[in-house]
């Protein structure tokens, strides 16, 4: 049995008919065709699915599609303006941040989400907001660099709430 | 140099960051294809068993299901890169819980699962040997009874379950016993551990005709190649590797895997089949896990602390199957005497048959086991001779001219001038401790593989360039980087590269992201395809500029007169109206002089071609009450000759550095019989972003240029191999007790602490 949802992605309407055991991940993967949420684990422990709901950073992988119906929600490929790139983003290439980047997508849905709700963010802050995201490769030091100084530039991208 | 800024050693951004951090980046498992089916496994679920009877009738009738394949399926083709050890599918015998026995193509992934839990399979169970101490006992159970007519590569010694043995031998071992004054035996430990990737296997494979196309997430393209080539009896060029973006490796994912699988199951169904990984498969199925090892090591030292002989035994854990396993116990061979003088030296090594996950070359393979329990035994040693740790080891740690534990001549001293940089960096021996805090020091070695590699590179009508390279991208930027090289013979910004990498119809071959080695073996080819293409350039535009080429130089993409800038041609103007492609293979430097008299088995590093040197120092903080370790900082300091990427090798040590805080700390398998009882992320645990340490990393130069390109050596590896040597004596020093098991987890470290003998670290004594 399949159930109609209909939910903003990314500031575009997307609708499709799916069955209540899938995940947003796998619909949003393979019905939305966006393909920037990673599946790691499928079990939240990795965050490489991490993609803002209503603005909150969730996993992707273990959140039902079907209860984001109405609902807003932002993955990686929404997050740069149209013309560059998020700074978090900027920053994560600048720093070095960035290796085989799988993780990448969700690290920059954590980071963001940090930011929008708390620009003044330290350390702490960062690393706590990213306790949810495996990274295997960089060991996190450049990336935590990189979060600090997207914080410290004025712009934090688009809005991505309707 | 040609231009008059060299790009070595300078920030750049590599040229694949900005799809990955914008989410464009496609992976295997991103890949979308019409007519797609999905894979699924049907794995053994037992240690060790007879096959009685196979039974796919229901399966294959179940609605959506195109095919059900078993080894009945596939040719009967032994495989394996030392040991012909191993057939696709299990063959009458399963040895251990994730072999393969059969796989299910379906329509949905829903279905194909449905269908591999439909598969019938009987069995008639037989003992497990779960451990190498009991595996090696004459008693034993032998899990290949076949392998006396296993076919194998030149020089492999071999006994029952044991699929690979050597030995190395310097001095006189007894005599240099004989002239210690104290001797300390010592046992350690560790557990298996992983690779955990985050991204997951995924294979996907489409046949057009005669011809496979498989998109995988390989680490080595070519040997996986061959693998398809040798399992389907097909030839090579029939095969096409493609290695989409690749979400990290680190040894997980070298070898030859289960493309063949999936190329079996697309050709029986004549269409694209997909197969993904779960996180749990990923644990169990991934047959290439850091091997368990048992290590034993006795060690002769007068009282100065002059280290007079070593008896050093290994047990690594292959499990079911050899597969590359030897690389590990060849390294790990290699490393028993540690960058230390030790004139009188035997040591042997097992690789020995289990019926557990099998193991092959996790990053670094058979390193930092083997470090972490030499340098437990070295600080044991200091103190056993009253001599802090650093001072024990500046009297032993080799020197330009020294030679190492097969003969091979030090030309420099570079172990003890990063053992002198990270005390200074660490402070130590820590003045500001707090309570329960202390240091802990390791140094150690490794080797750059020198070994043949292939790249083409063609300059485009605009004048920007394109390199076509075998090598392949792990995540570490080591491709990446290869821009900087070329840029750095034809004057050009690296970013006026576009490279094209991990397709086997494309590239050269090499070996693929392995053993470290792809700058300074792919690197020299790229250098060697530019200068052809730069000799091509000043030949074309000599003859334009009426002048001699010896008076041209390649500076910021044009060709100009030396000394008279304004007298130039861009490279645009040249390449626009001419062919300019090059190639290179580059030769591998040979490996130093070494004597192996004395020596036995296959030694596949039987020296260390441009070794490097790294000593590591940790900051732990140990809780007593509970056994739980953090570790607020590690200093890292290495030299890796001539670094040409210093963003790219800082990430690299890094990244290292915190993988192996957690095998130090938290990463390892536990078994119950023959089953995994952790096989998730939250059973067994990676470091976080929370619990990460500082990392301070430092780079020294090495004077002499042992041959790769621009004097670079290896990065890639040798991060990981030193950090839980160091924490393991960091935890020594803060408790007064050792943990001999890795990882040094709370329980170990709490029981360590409350053993009725705690305190008394070291039973050594008079020789
Ligand atoms: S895939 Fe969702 S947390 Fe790992
Ligand atoms: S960059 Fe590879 S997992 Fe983070």
């Amino acid at each position: 049995m399949r159930y109609p949802l209909n939910v903003t992605v990314n500031g575009l309407r997307a609708s499709a008919d799916v069955e209540p055991h899938r995940s947003l991940l796998s619909v949003l993967r393979e019905e939305i065709g966006l393909t920037g949420p990673k599946e790691g684990c499928d079990d939240s422990e990795c965050g490489a699915c991490m993609v803002l709901l209503d603005g909150e950073p969730v996993n992707a992988c273990s959140y039902l599609a079907l209860q984001t119906d109405g609902r807003a929600v932002t993955t990686v490929e929404g997050v740069a303006p149209a013309d560059g790139l998020h700074p978090i983003q900027r920053e994560l290439l600048a720093a070095g941040g960035v290796q085989c980047g799988f993780c990448t997508p969700g690290i920059v849905m954590s980071a963001k989400a940090l930011l929008d709700r708390n620009p003044d963010c330290d350390e702490d802050d960062v690393r706590h907001a990213l306790a949810g995201n495996l990274c295997r490769c960089t060991g996190y030091q450049k990336i935590i660099a990189a979060v600090l100084r997207a914080a410290r530039q004025p712009e934090h991208g688009p809005a991505d709430r309707p | 140099m040609t231009g008059t800024t060299s790009v070595l050693g300078q920030r750049f951004v590599r040229r694949d960051g900005p799809e990955k951090v914008t989410g464009e980046a496609r992976y295997t498992a991103d890949l979308a294809f019409t007519g797609l089916l999905h894979a699924k496994f049907v794995y053994a679920g037992r240690a060790h068993a007879r096959i009685v009877a196979i039974d796919t009738t229901e399966a294959a009738r179940m609605p959506g299901v195109h095919a059900v394949l078993t080894q009945a399926d596939a040719p009967l083709v032994r495989y394996g890169m030392f040991v012909k050890d191993r057939t696709l599918f299990a063959h009458e015998v399963v040895r251990f819980e994730a072999e393969i026995v059969a796989a299910v193509a379906a329509d949905t992934p829903e279905r194909a699962a449905a269908a591999a839990a439909a598969v019938r399979v009987e069995y008639e169970d037989l003992p497990a040997v779960l451990d190498v101490d009991a595996a090696l006992s004459p008693a034993a159970p032998v899990l290949h009874p076949d392998w006396l007519d296993y076919r194998t590569q030149d020089g492999v010694l071999r006994a029952p379950n044991d699929c690979g043995h050597m030995t190395s031998v310097k001095g006189d071992v007894d005599a240099g016993f004989a002239e210690a004054e104290l001797q300390l035996t010592e046992t350690y430990c560790s557990d298996m551990a992983h690779a955990v990737p985050i991204e997951p296997h995924a294979v996907v494979a489409q046949w057009q005709g005669e011809k496979v196309t498989i998109w995988t997430t390989s680490q080595v393209p070519f040997p996986a190649r061959a693998g398809v080539a040798e399992t389907l009896q097909i030839p090579q060029s029939n095969v096409r590797i493609v290695v989409p973006h690749l979400g990290g490796g680190f040894g997980g994912k070298c070898d030859f895997h289960f493309e063949a699988h999936v190329a079996l199951l697309a050709r029986a169904t004549r269409r694209p089949v997909r197969l993904v990984f779960s996180r749990r498969e990923e644990f169990l199925a991934t047959d290439k896990v850091r091997h368990a090892a048992r290590i034993e090591l006795t060690t002769g030292v007068k009282r100065d602390g002059t280290i007079t002989a070593r008896r050093a035994r290994l047990l690594l854990d292959s499990g079911a199957y050899c597969g590359d396993a030897l690389f590990a116990t060849e390294i790990g061979l290699m490393m028993v005497a540690g960058p230390y003088r030790v004139p009188n030296l035997y040591a042997e090594v097992h690789t020995v048959y289990t019926n557990r996950t099998p193991a092959g070359s996790v990053r670094a393979p058979g390193g930092p086991q083997t470090c972490w329990a030499v340098e437990q035994h070295t600080d044991e040693l200091a103190r056993l001779v009253g001599l802090d740790p650093l001072e024990f080891r500046r009297r032993n740690l080799v020197r330009a001219g020294d030679t190492g534990q097969t003969g091979q001549r030090f030309v420099s001293s570079s172990a003890q001038r990063c053992l002198d940089r990270a005390a200074e960096l660490a402070g130590w021996p820590g003045t500001d401790l707090a309570e329960g805090e202390a240091l802990g020091v390791a140094v150690g070695w490794w080797f750059s593989l020198s070994v043949p590699s292939g790249a083409y590179l063609k300059l485009n009508p605009d004048g920007t360039g394109t390199i076509i390279t075998g090598a392949q991208e792990n995540g570490s930027g080591s491709v990446m980087g290869l821009a900087l090289l070329a840029a750095e013979e034809l004057g050009m910004r690296p970013e006026a590269f576009s490279i094209l990498y991990q397709d086997t119809d494309a590239g050269p071959f090499d070996i693929g992201s392995a053993g470290s080695q792809t700058t300074f073996n792919n690197g020299r080819a790229v250098m060697e395809a530019a200068r052809e293409v730069r000799e091509k350039l000043l030949a074309l535009a000599a003859e334009r500029l009426e002048i001699h080429q010896r008076d041209l130089e390649l500076v910021d993409g044009s060709v100009r007169v030396k000394g008279a800038p304004t007298r130039s041609i861009p490279l645009a103007e040249i390449a626009a109206g001419a062919q300019l492609i090059g190639s290179g293979s580059g030769t591998p430097p040979p490996l130093p002089e070494h004597d192996l008299t004395g020596c036995g088995g296959r030694l596949g590093y039987s020296a260390f071609a441009a070794p490097s040197f790294f000593c590591h120092i940790a900051r732990v903080r140990v809780d007593r009450e509970t056994g739980v370790v953090s570790v607020p900082e590690v200093v890292a300091v290495h030299e890796f000759g001539r670094v040409l990427n210093p963003l790219g090798a800082q990430g690299q040590v890094e990244g290292g550095v915190i993988q192996s805080v957690g095998m130090a700390l938290l990463e390892g398998s536990q078994y119950d019989g023959g089953h995994q009882l952790n096989p998730g992320l939250l059973g067994y645990k990676l470091v976080t972003a929370p619990d990460a340490p500082t990392v301070t990393v430092d780079f020294l130069d090495d004077a002499v240029d042992q041959g790769g390109p621009h004097g670079a050596k290896a990065v890639g590896e040798p991060p990981v191999v030193g950090t839980p040597a160091a924490i393991g004596n960091a935890i020594a020093a803060a408790t007064g007790t050792r943990v001999r098991a890795l990882p040094m987890n709370a329980e170990r470290v709490w029981t360590a602490l409350h053993r009725p003998s705690a305190g008394a670290v070291t039973a050594g004594g008079e020789a």
